[in-house]
């Protein structure tokens, strides 16, 4: 535990303490208080649904800005030797990166929750889509964070991280728009496999088990990768 | 209590290291006593580094094994790491650390907490003379420094053997002065295991040289009792393999 806890303080702040931590959530808060006051003085619909989808969106740019440098950078600079030769296990390694970035990405995400509470005290949302669409977004991020955190694990380059897992995440997230054209068999997979598919249910106010199950196994399936990554050297 | 009962703190056999198809350690067996300094001698790609990363778990060797402090290096890695302190040929740091950051950092990895790791910071900091710049950043620090940066963390927690691969690298005289007599130092406490291509730098340090080329052992042979100079003997075992 001690190994485990010195390694997310660790990330955390180097993650706090470089400038590009604080100009991601400034942008991000920029942009989405900005489409958040449109929609409501447009619309005037105490829903924030519209802001599910657009967080989403930015959260397949934003996590691989995030994810890129840490496991890459580490072995771009040797201290991945540093860090595997003291008495610290794989694991713990990737664990505490995971739990750092995603400490950001909620933080992140957690500051949208300004609106909610503007929403409640001028209007009357419903709030059980409102609690479904962030458990929605905390679910897709983690799946991202640690897609991103395998591809990290696999290359020494950030910017080719960062581009494989921009890749990847996109075609993740509209796989399912090549479904009308493929055999049935094949449509269903695709469907369960697309992260938009999987997340529309949470951003509209329905839960389901299996698209939790969904964004748990892939999360848990990355980081046995980028776990399987760090062994192999 | 003669030497042949004190357990090794290294034990070597017949390590076999290959990346993809080519060999870069073959067969290699030798042990360390406690209390040791040996060299690891050879040419650029002889082998040095890699038997290094096998010892510290970093790399799995092919075929054969090694123990530290009787602990497999490969099914009982970790607990072989804790009687490990390892300074790495380039000295990797993290250069937008503060100096006390990283060795709290370090500590707190080898399992060192609050007050029982700062007196291990202050310690090593004292041994190695660097107390003004404990609050520097790393990325600040000179070479030499970050050498002995690296060589504190190494050395929190007691480890039982320091590795140290080409340590005088990049170091100008005065510094290899100063590391040659921290080497000498520590050998009181723990073993030490150094690599150098310098063969007056592994003369000047170590009670025992290993010699290698292409990967493979050329002999194990304690300076003291040898009667010829570490240059003739290398020079010797090295130009007989190449005839």
């Amino acid at each position: 535990m001690s190994s485990l806890s010195a390694l997310v303080d660790k990330e955390l702040r180097t993650l706090f303490q470089a400038p590009i931590a604080w100009i991601i959530i400034g942008v991000f808060l920029a942009l989405m208080g900005y489409s958040f006051t449109l929609t409501l003085f447009n619309n005037r619909y105490a829903t924030l649904v519209h802001i599910f989808f657009q967080v989403a969106g930015l959260l397949l740019l934003i996590v691989p800005i995030i994810t890129m440098r840490l496991l890459a950078e580490e072995r771009r600079a040797g201290t991945l030797e540093l860090l595997l030769t003291a008495p610290v296990k794989e694991i713990q390694l990737v664990l505490a990166k995971y739990l750092a970035s995603m400490a950001v990405v909620l933080l992140m995400i957690g500051l949208t929750a300004a609106y909610a509470v503007v929403l409640g005290l001028y209007g009357t949302p419903e709030w059980g889509p409102i609690y479904s669409g962030y458990l929605g977004l905390a679910l897709l991020a983690s799946t991202l964070v640690s897609l991103g955190l395998a591809v990290s694990a696999l290359t020494s380059n950030q910017v080719i991280a960062a581009i494989v897992t921009i890749g990847v995440s996109f075609l993740l997230w509209m796989v399912d728009t090549l479904a009308a054209m493929l055999p049935d068999a094949l449509e269903r997979v695709l469907i369960s496999l697309s992260l938009l598919a999987r997340f529309t249910p949470f951003a509209t106010g329905a839960m389901y088990a299996s698209d939790a199950g969904f964004f748990i196994s892939t999360t848990l399936l990355a980081l046995f990768i980028a776990m399987r990554a760090l062994a192999r050297r | 209590m003669t030497d042949s009962d004190v357990p090794p703190v290294v034990r070597v056999e017949h390590l076999t290291k290959y990346y993809g198809a080519r060999c870069a350690v073959s067969d290699v067996s030798f042990d360390m006593q406690p209390g040791e300094v040996m060299g690891l001698l050879g040419p650029n790609g002889s082998g040095k580094s890699t038997i290094l990363r096998i010892l510290t778990g970093y790399l799995q060797p092919t075929s054969g094994g090694a123990q530290v402090c009787g602990f497999d290096v490969v099914t009982q890695s970790l607990q072989a790491r804790r009687c490990v302190g390892y300074v790495p040929e380039d000295v990797p740091l993290y250069a937008q650390m503060r100096v006390h950051e990283f060795l709290t950092f370090m500590g707190r990895l080898r399992g060192l907490e609050g007050a029982a790791c700062a007196r291990a910071i202050d310690e090593v900091v004292e041994r190695l003379s660097f107390g003004p710049y404990r609050h520097q950043l790393i990325g600040k620090l000179s070479r030499g420094y970050r050498q002995r940066v690296a060589i504190a963390q190494a050395l929190l927690g007691r480890p039982k053997l320091l590795i140290l691969d080409e340590p005088t690298n990049g170091l100008d005289p005065r510094q290899i002065i100063e590391v040659r007599e921290l080497i000498l130092a520590l050998a009181s406490d723990m073993a030490v295991l150094v690599t150098s291509h310098i063969l007056v730098e592994v003369e000047r340090v170590a009670h025992r040289v290993a010699i290698l080329l292409d990967g493979r052992l050329l002999a194990v042979q304690a300076l003291a009792d040898s009667r010829m100079g570490l240059e003739e003997l290398f020079l010797a075992l090295t130009e007989g393999e190449k005839q």
